[in-house]
């Protein structure tokens, strides 16, 4: 396959203006919802404190806090990458955003790696002994935990891994302030991430699987895979290179779809095991109403969207050539 | 709002497990000092803790207390010295006269003098802290080595309380030189005389991390260290070591005794309450909020709704536990026969659907239902449904309506509501509590009842600050609960048990504050445990 000739590229230049078209439209978006939400800063925060504000006192405050909240300066901010400072932190939200982000992408990228993984050879080996009674298990066992909310499996594990057996901290992503470096902190990380992983790879699992097998098995029964079979090349080649690869394509949208919603997608998981990320940050700035970090979020997850629905553009093209031909 | 209601069934799930399987917490010894005390929270994220950086919240000043001091603290008893160690009201001059204690010294070494408390109360008037009312200060000036006169522009019973046992004393060394304080942010801003430094916060994860400040001058902190982590599920963080201390649902206290544990539960200081909006139609008549006091049933609420741990409130507003509690306010034993009756003389006629109806409508409420903060921690019940059920057995067509806190708080400071859910702490602290909860002033605060309607209350709730001989105010506050009992612009509904629980095998004492820390925190993380 040549994928990256002219053909490869035909109709691409539309998907990017319709692309710059939505980004655009998502600046403004990110700039009015959160302001829908009803109350702001200063009722959020103070209007049920131990603290009793006068009228002046609260007119004051949200002065304060809505200075310079207009949006030609919010789009002069974007302009210049300037992400505005946090109401309740008072700290740069890009701070907060970068704080937070790696260890959302250590958490579910890792889990959607993982998860893809193993659902997509467990979907491509059970699809090949289709009928077997491995894979009416395989089957029924993936239905089932399909069907169990990750906050079951979470709390499952919870407890016989963390409070029963104590082999894994219960919440965290490392020893607070435990002063490790090096190995050592990698290794303290690395333990504290399993039960998280493990509940998230629990949860995706299941549905890698069972797309994989059913795309296989629509595959399996193709000519070109009999004519494989025919050539006499081995089994796995057969499965791998020939079927398995034409069934990859929905395998490949699921993916860039979970990978879009990545910012926020495990906050359950996070709070249950009181895990830092984006999920986190977002949900307490929306209940504080701390608009310029809902701002951030929103809008960078929205082009994050928009972004990997760009580039599954140009993924589809080189798994299967024939899309590029249909524009 | 589904995630909250998903969480509390994950805490009955858990707690299930806990109590179907055994557990062993991990060994601690206990030692005279200690390496370090771990502190577990719900939500971790408090700000940073210096007065203008923290929350304003419970918690978030709580962080900051570790780090700066006032003149008087409280302890299981009441006041006891902080930075002064004696002071007195001067009538003649309307002050007062703090003692400071000698060779206190700042984390940077400096010492600390009176010129740092007059400093203090010049920059919070220049400045405002929301946590200090400095309405009645005039000023302070050094009136001696070690002492200083802080003037009043009135008397003020409630100084002590509001502002002594308060107001966290800044170093002047730092902060004269800071024009804008929310936004000053060097290591400087965290500087107090307090047993602790502050080290670091992480954002992201809600960890805090103090060091012992060992010139402290009440003596070495029992522990090297304090450190706060974020804990998802309290339970869990208690029994595998992970945390020391931490604020628990009373529904985990019976499993976490039988492990060993210490359970702590809270006096009753902290109200439920249902906020009503007197501004309008019917419930602007007090008539009608009679009705409304009779048709609830607080005991059942309690029983359905917490498990039967609770205990109705005084409808007076003030805690059964205050000093000043007057027990003779007008009571609404739970009766919707005598409801019905009162609707009936309002105009409203019981029709054949169950409901009473006036001018051709049928008589409705909405009762607006949020996640309340309680201690610091997000606590999700059913009380929304256990008013709606008696409401409309009362004849009243009752909608609920659950929404996330902030919106809530938002319509209800707005005057969009009929009923709304609400609760709030301070009722076992400086009776000043009535007018911040009742005055129509308090425009800010979803608690506050922002009732203006009897002038008499007003003006009681004027003097009873004003009166500094307690025996007269103590007569003053009484008669303003029989007021606002029979006025009823809000009705305090129950007394949650609100717990902490703590691994006794360290050594450390925690215990809950008389009236609560500063002007009422209901959390049982007093400095004064790691410095006793």
């Amino acid at each position: 396959m040549k994928p990256r000739g002219k053909n490869w590229s035909r109709g691409l230049t539309g998907s990017i203006t319709a692309f710059v078209l939505a980004a655009v439209a998502m600046v403004y978006l990110s700039y009015a919802l959160p302001r829908l939400l009803p109350g702001d800063f200063v009722s959020a925060m103070y209007a049920s404190s131990q603290v009793t504000l006068t009228e002046d006192q609260e007119a004051e405050l949200r002065a304060y806090y809505t200075q310079d909240s207009g949006f030609p300066s919010y789009l002069a901010r974007i302009v210049t990458l300037d992400w505005g400072y946090s109401y309740a932190y008072l700290t740069p939200v890009s701070d907060l955003f970068f704080e937070a982000l790696p260890w959302t992408l250590l958490l579910l990228g890792s889990a959607h790696l993982l998860s893809m993984t193993v659902g997509f050879i467990a979907g491509v080996e059970a699809a090949w002994r289709s009928g077997t009674r491995t894979e009416k298990g395989m089957v029924a066992g993936m239905t089932f935990l399909e069907g169990v909310p990750e906050i079951s499996t979470g709390i499952v594990l919870l407890f016989f891994f963390a409070l029963q057996l104590n082999w894994f901290p219960a919440v965290g992503a490392e020893t607070a302030y435990a002063g490790t470096t090096g190995w050592e902190r990698i290794l303290n990380i690395m333990h504290h991430l399993i039960l998280p992983l493990g509940t998230l790879v629990l949860a995706y699992v299941p549905g890698n699987f069972l797309l994989t097998r059913n795309s296989m098995m629509m595959v399996l029964h193709a000519p070109f895979v009999r004519t494989a079979r025919a050539k006499g090349l081995p089994p796995g080649r057969v499965r791998y290179a020939h079927a398995a690869r034409n069934a990859l394509l929905p395998l490949v949208t699921r993916l860039g779809l979970r990978l879009a919603f990545m910012i926020t997608g495990a906050l359950v998981i996070e709070r249950i095991y009181a895990y830092p990320g984006l999920g986190s940050l977002l949900f307490s700035a929306i209940q504080a109403r701390d608009l310029p970090v809902i701002q951030a979020v929103v809008l960078v997850s929205s082009l994050l969207v928009l972004g990997v629905i760009l580039a599954l553009e140009g993924v589809y093209r080189i798994i299967d050539p024939r899309i590029a031909h249909a524009h | 709002m589904r995630m909250w209601r998903f969480k509390g069934g994950t805490a009955v799930l858990f707690l299930l497990l806990v109590v179907l399987g055994g557990t062993s917490p991990s060994g601690i010894q206990a030692g005279d000092r200690l390496e370090e005390i771990r502190i577990g929270d719900g939500k971790g994220d408090w700000g940073y803790p210096n007065p203008y950086r923290h929350y304003p919240r419970g918690p978030g000043y709580i962080r900051m207390s570790w780090v700066f001091e006032t003149l008087a603290w409280k302890d299981e008893a009441g006041f006891v010295p902080g930075l002064a160690t004696a002071w007195r009201y001067d009538s003649g001059t309307t002050s007062f006269v703090f003692d400071l204690r000698k060779g206190v010294r700042w984390h940077d070494g400096r010492p600390f003098g009176p010129e740092d408390v007059a400093f203090t109360v010049r920059y919070f008037k220049e400045h405002p802290y929301s946590w200090v009312p400095m309405g009645t200060v005039a000023g302070a000036e050094k009136s001696g080595p070690h002492q200083v006169t802080v003037r009043l522009a009135g008397p003020d019973a409630s100084f002590m309380t509001y502002v002594g046992a308060t107001m966290p004393i800044l170093p002047r060394h730092i902060w004269e030189k800071v024009k804008e304080p929310k936004t000053f942010d060097d290591p400087e801003a965290y500087i107090g005389t307090g047993p602790y430094r502050f080290m670091a916060f992480n954002k992201a994860k809600g960890t805090y991390l103090y060091e012992a400040f060992e010139d402290y001058h009440g003596g070495t902190p029992r522990a090297r260290r304090l450190i706060y982590i974020k804990a998802g599920n309290p339970l869990m963080t208690l029994l595998s070591g992970k945390a020391d201390l931490v604020n628990i649902k009373p529904e985990m206290a019976e499993t976490l005794k039988g492990k060993g544990m210490v359970v702590l539960e809270n006096p009753r200081g902290w109200n439920k309450k249902l906020m009503i909006n007197h501004r309008k139609p019917p419930f602007s008549d007090k008539r009608f909020r009679h009705a409304l006091a009779h048709a609830i049933d607080r005991q059942a609420m309690v029983d359905k709704a917490h498990r039967g741990v609770g205990s109705p409130a005084s409808f007076g507003l003030l805690s059964p536990d205050h000093p000043f509690y007057n027990p003779n306010t007008p009571d609404y034993p739970p009766d919707p026969a005598e409801a019905r009756k009162i609707l009936a003389s309002l105009g409203y006629t019981l029709e054949g659907d169950g409901v009473f109806h006036k001018d051709g409508k049928p008589l409705r409420v909405e009762i607006l239902a949020s996640n309340i903060t309680v201690a610091g921690e997000s606590v999700s019940d059913r009380d929304g449904e256990v008013i709606k059920q008696q409401l409309e057995a009362a004849g009243m067509r009752a909608d609920l309506v659950h929404l996330e806190q902030a919106t809530t708080d938002a319509r209800v400071l707005n005057w969009e509501f009929d009923l709304a859910i609400s609760g709030h702490g301070g009722l076992l602290g400086d009776a000043r509590v009535l007018n911040r909860m009742i005055h129509p002033d308090m425009t800010g605060s979803v608690n506050s009842a922002r009732y203006g309607a009897d002038p008499e209350l007003l003006n009681l709730l004027a003097a009873q600050i004003r009166e500094m001989d307690e025996e007269k105010r103590r007569a003053l506050v009484h008669r303003i609960q029989e007021i606002y009992a029979d006025d009823l612009p809000a009705i305090s509904l129950y007394y949650p048990a609100s717990m902490s629980a703590y691994n006794p095998k360290k050594g450390i004492r925690w215990f809950y504050t008389q009236g609560g820390i500063a002007l009422g925190i209901p959390i049982a993380q007093n400095k004064l445990s790691l410095i006793r």
